[in-house]
């Protein structure tokens, strides 16, 4: 059983870094292609996964800034979600797994999912009205379903806690 | 804790060992050393029957309660 258990979290750590390698290169490449698009303003008829975005940037820069910013921040909580979970991972120990420092990351965790999700509805908002506001512009949609993951990572948090005061107790009953 | 331990007091009186003590009721040195440090969170009826027996004395001459 607790080989299987070792193994099961060995797998979920690999897929943890590889989903924060990806998120940073999905954070990464938005602001690298906003970058580009200072410089060669109509580099943005081609913006990431082929989006044009050129009509948003002559509408109003700082709009265009706001929306990208908000895009790539997203995917920038999202990885360091995963980097939190790549620590909760490596900190754990099969042979005494509740401990303070565990809860409290899965506790950080459930915090930057709902700061994520916040984002994403704001993304979302300014988006529907730049959608409005620009004939023809398209931008993507972020899912904003990831509170009830929060509320369910925040929930894990706190009987993890509670885990931990009974090892505690049951460490220095005599 | 309000709950004072006088395990230390009454090993003195004793004049009996933490290692004595540990061999004579079967709890490990550093459980003992929890117990006589007052960092201990509870203790089982069991332990302090045998803690009681092995000094000869009372559960009130080990625990001692002070409002601080």
């Amino acid at each position: 059983m607790k080989k299987r258990t070792e193994t099961i979290l060995k797998v979920l750590n690999v897929f943890a870094w590889i989903a924060f390698i990806a998120l940073m290169v999905k954070s990464g490449a938005v602001l690298f292609a906003y970058s580009y698009t200072i410089a060669q303003p109509n580099s943005a008829k081609d913006f990431y996964e082929h989006q044009n975005l050129y009509p948003l940037m002559q509408y109003n820069f700082w709009q265009y800034t706001t929306s990208i910013i908000l895009r790539a921040a997203i995917p920038a909580i999202q990885s360091y979600t995963a980097f939190l979970i790549i620590k909760v991972l490596s900190r754990i120990k099969l042979s005494n797994p509740f401990t303070m420092e565990v809860a409290n990351i899965l506790e950080k965790i459930s915090y930057f999912i709902l700061a994520a999700w916040i984002v994403a509805v704001i993304y979302n908002s300014h988006a529907s009205w730049l959608i409005n506001e620009i004939p023809g512009l398209q931008l993507p949609k972020e899912s904003g379903d990831s509170i009830f993951l929060a509320g369910v990572v925040f929930v894990i948090a706190q009987i993890f806690k509670k885990g931990v005061e009974i090892q505690n107790e049951n460490e220095l009953t005599v | 804790m309000p709950i004072i331990v006088n395990l230390d007091v009454m090993m003195a009186r004793r004049k009996m060992s933490l290692n004595e003590l540990s061999e004579k009721v079967d709890i490990t040195l550093a459980n003992l050393s929890i117990l006589k440090t007052g960092k201990a969170k509870a203790i089982r009826f069991s332990t302090l029957e045998a803690i009681c027996n092995a000094l000869d004395c009372q559960p009130g001459d080990l625990l001692e309660f002070s409002k601080e």
